[in-house]
């Protein structure tokens, strides 16, 4: 019997492999290299044994000399572990961008985007034939190929290190879902490569944690020495000093890797508060280390009256206790405690490097300009002051109203959040409109969600700093565009499964069922409706930017990144 | 610190004024000059006018570049204050003798006044119904009350088993189905007024003092309800006068254009065109 013309087959993970013609005899020398045949099988579950992981989420990938694999900057989503050859890490300051050979996100050609005004379809939800049947690239680095021409003049001042078969990289970017922190070249006139998509990664770190123990031991070689020179502190260090430091420096991962189901349901029960976080330091105890921010996010509070007050939150690139020691080795006979508490929210990757190493070895040499001002008798002071009111800033200029409820709602996680000034929002609704004829007639917000303080918050995709809704994607469909860094979903390999909607802290992805361009809804071979998911785009491919912001005419909304408070609070007051 | 906002708006004061100012002082020098100025104020009128209706096409085009609607909107605000000197420059401040141009004229004054009221209402309004709460899309808004008023009818009849009293279920009867049923005090909203509610609220509070306490708790589910309500009424008042609003402004404005351009066919035909001056 003929298939009629609105249905076709529905897609699961393997439906969806990384790479759909990986032959058997690879898959089998794969399988017998290190360390993956040092793996016990057992260790597995039956429905998703090691093989099947490696046929679903790996791929083998030849580079030439000179020829980038990775490029800093970009959101990976996946590591590389070299089979032959070797590559060369470039460490900061790194190539330049012109080098690298970043493409602007491709935009709509300019008829494309005028042609919206009469090619939209009248139909909601209409997908083309490509999006439907599946079998796109989801991976946002492999569109173009970038090779460098004369390798040492365009390195220059840059260090380099070489990696050889057997090691692994990216695998940080990849699970933290951080950009890459250096470009990496192929050294070799003929390198392979395999390159393992996090979902697998993931899978294979849940089972064996020898891979664990080994991709921490490789962060230490390779990669720690740079994340430490990422802050302002240690950049005096001579690298006999930072490798000092870098001994002694402890890894501390903190919450769930998916911590949105956990948040959701407290979030729902009402119970979402302060005393559920992990704390990571406790205001009053002894300072026994500097703890900086790899990825994810800490709240700063400080005691007030029986509770506590949210003062910040600190994302990747900020510490927490740099200032009490500062002021203990400056001052020992005055030593303080730690003046606030820190505690997790989210998964959170920290390096923690205890106060002796920071008193022998990096404050001394530090010039005064790094160093944090010294605590003020009035800081010091316990009294019943509002700690707000004391910590003074974008802080106050926010209030604590609007503060509790941007952490205790994970706000800051977003990136382009939707902010609606209600004050001045005429509920015209022009946003939905304008972001209806920029997606087909799909508005990809509802102008809805919670509001404290007069501000709203709306269901839009935010472009999280940690999008935990790639965590359950089997087909990597949802993605951070590579140069951008917004999240979006390839339509043609979203195989509907409801994942990502599922995982999204703030409900920002719908699922829809999907039309054919005559208008008749798209079912599989049981007539069972074919789901995709959809969401805000940041008007990726358009011109101008966010349609919804653009066409605002109160300026009312804003997509707004919280991981600045400080130009939240300007905005605040405008 | 002076606020952005204050400052934008000192800024566009100042041009407008400055922009009056030359206007005035070059129509001045011009008088004496040209004995047909009125063709080209009357030209430069419809050139102003056509590029104040262009604020809606750039909302139709959201797909282009062409600005942000705030930016348009800040200079179509000015733009059209400016467009109210120029016409009294064009009809030399006088009230046109011609039926015809009496219209027209009438006309613009209502697209300005249509336009001035609107934006100091879009200014009003936000912080009201922020402030008042019970923020709901003007869409669900039915659905909203079609399930309060459902909610509060089961309340209120299953009060009669669960009190063993009909009391609850009659005052309900009486004084709430209607209220709850339908959109009601949409102009008092608008007015601000809260007598009905405080009526309602004085009938419950009075009935209160007779009850049980299991009465008296349904009865309390019940004032919440009705105050939810009575928000949600506010909500759809305000929202709809801002959606209305616009229904009056560029339908006028759209005729406005039509007008005018029947008004230059008519001056053209009748005075043999700009050039015979
Ligand atoms: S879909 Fe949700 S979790 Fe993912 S980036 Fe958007 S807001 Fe963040
Ligand atoms: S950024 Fe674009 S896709 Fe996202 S809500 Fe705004 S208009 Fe819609
Ligand atoms: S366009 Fe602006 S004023 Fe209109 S509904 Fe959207 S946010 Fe509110």
């Amino acid at each position: 019997m003929d298939t009629p013309r609105n249905q076709v087959e529905r897609l699961g993970r393997q439906d969806n492999p990384f790479d759909p013609e990986f032959p058997e005899t690879d898959l089998d020398r794969i399988a017998a290299l290190a360390p993956f045949k040092d793996m016990d099988p057992a260790s597995f579950s039956k429905k998703q044994p090691l093989r099947m992981i490696l046929q679903s989420d790996t791929r083998l990938r030849r580079f030439k000399r000179g020829e980038i694999i990775v490029r800093a900057g970009d959101y990976g989503s996946s590591a590389f572990m070299i089979v032959s050859g070797d590559v060369r890490v470039v460490l900061p300051p790194g190539l330049p961008d012109r080098v690298l050979g970043r493409r602007e996100p491709a935009k709509r050609s300019v008829f494309r985007a005028v042609a919206q005004l009469w090619a939209n379809h009248r139909n909601p939800e209409v997908r083309t034939p490509e999006e439907l049947g599946g079998g796109g690239s989801a991976d946002a680095e492999s569109g173009s190929r970038v090779f460098l021409q004369d390798v040492p003049r365009l390195i220059g001042k840059s260090k380099t290190v070489t990696l050889g078969p057997g090691e692994f990289f990216g695998e940080i970017a990849a699970l933290s879902r951080m950009p890459r922190t250096a470009t990496i070249l192929c050294d070799s006139d003929d390198a392979e490569l395999l390159e393992i998509r996090w979902q697998g990664l993931r899978d294979i770190l849940k089972h064996d944690p020898a891979l664990r123990a080994h991709i921490d031991a490789l962060y230490r070689k390779n990669t720690l020495s740079n994340a430490l020179r990422s802050f302002p502190i240690f950049q005096h260090l001579d690298e006999e000093q930072l490798a000092q430091v870098a001994a002694q420096t402890q890894f501390g991962t903190y919450g769930e890797y998916d911590w949105s189901g956990d948040y959701k349901k407290l979030a729902k029960a009402g119970t979402n508060s302060i005393d559920k976080e992990t704390v990571i330091a406790q205001e009053g105890d002894y300072p026994d280390g500097v703890i900086f921010i790899r990825s994810g996010f800490g709240r700063l509070s400080k005691r007030f009256g029986s509770g506590q007050r949210t003062l910040n939150y600190l994302g990747a690139g900020r510490w927490f206790g740099l200032r009490e020691i500062t002021h203990n080795w400056r001052d020992p006979g005055s030593a303080v405690p730690f003046q606030y508490s820190l505690r997790v929210i989210g998964y959170t990757h920290t390096l923690f490097v205890p106060t002796r190493v920071m008193e022998q070895v990096v404050l001394p040499g530090a010039p005064n300009s790094l160093l944090p001002r010294p605590l003020t008798p009035d800081e010091l002071d316990v009294d019943d002051d509002d700690p707000l009111k004391e910590q003074g800033g974008f802080a106050q200029r926010i209030g604590p109203e609007l503060m509790e409820f941007l952490t205790g709602r994970r706000i800051f996680n977003g990136t382009a959040t939707m902010v609606i000034d209600l004050a001045r929002c005429t509920r015209c609704d022009d946003c939905v409109r304008a972001c209806a004829a920029t997606h087909d007639n799909n508005p990809r917000f509802l102008r809805q969600g919670p509001v404290s303080s007069g501000i709203q918050v709306a269901q839009s995709c935010m472009h999280c700093v940690d999008p935990v809704c790639m965590i359950g994607c089997p087909t990597g469909a949802i993605h951070r565009d590579a140069s951008a860094g917004d999240v979006v979903i390839n339509q043609a390999t979203c195989i509907g499964c409801t994942s990502c909607a599922n995982n999204c802290p703030y409900d920002a992805i719908r699922m829809v069922e999907a039309r054919d361009p005559g208008g008749d809804f798209v079912t599989d071979k049981e007539y069972r409706p074919i789901l995709k998911a959809t969401k805000c785009d940041h008007c990726i491919d358009q011109y101008g930017g966010p349609a919804c912001e653009r066409a605002c005419p109160h300026d009312a909304l804003k997509r707004m990144d919280m991981t600045r408070l400080d130009t939240f609070a300007t905005w605040l007051n405008r | 610190m002076m606020r952005t906002t204050i400052k934008r708006r000192l800024s566009g004061v100042v041009l407008l004024l400055a922009a009056v100012v030359a206007l005035f002082w070059g129509h001045r020098q011009l008088v004496p000059v040209m004995r047909h100025l009125a063709y080209l104020t009357g030209w430069f009128l419809l050139a102003v006018c056509l590029f104040l209706t262009a604020y809606n096409a750039r909302k139709k085009l959201p797909f282009l570049p062409l600005g942000n609607s705030r930016t348009w909107l800040q200079i179509h605000a000015y733009v059209g204050y400016f467009s109210l000197a120029l016409f009294f420059v064009h009809t030399g401040w006088r009230w046109p003798s011609g039926a015809f141009e009496a219209v027209l004229a009438s006309l613009y004054l209502a697209v300005a006044a249509s336009g001035v009221v609107g934006l100091v209402w879009s200014r009003i309004v936000p912080r009201r119904l922020t402030a008042r709460g019970c923020e709901a899309l003007y869409e669900r808004i039915p659905m909203i009350r079609r399930k309060l008023a459902e909610d509060a009818e089961a309340l209120a009849l299953a009060s009669v088993a669960t009190t063993r009293s009909t009391a609850v279920a009659d005052f309900y009867k009486l004084h709430l189905a209607g209220f709850l049923g339908r959109p009601m005090n949409g102009w008092r909203h608008l007015a601000e007024v809260r007598s009905p509610l405080m009526r309602i609220k004085a009938l419950i509070a009075d009935l209160d003092r007779f009850l049980a306490p299991d009465q008296r708790k349904v009865l309390g589910e019940l004032a919440v309800m009705v105050a939810q309500k009575d928000g949600l009424d506010y909500q759809r008042s305000l929202q709809l006068s801002l959606k209305l609003w616009l229904f009056v402004h560029i339908p006028l404005t759209y005729s406005l254009l039509i007008l005018t351009f029947l008004h230059v066919v008519i001056v053209f035909a009748f005075s043999g065109g700009a050039g015979a001056n």
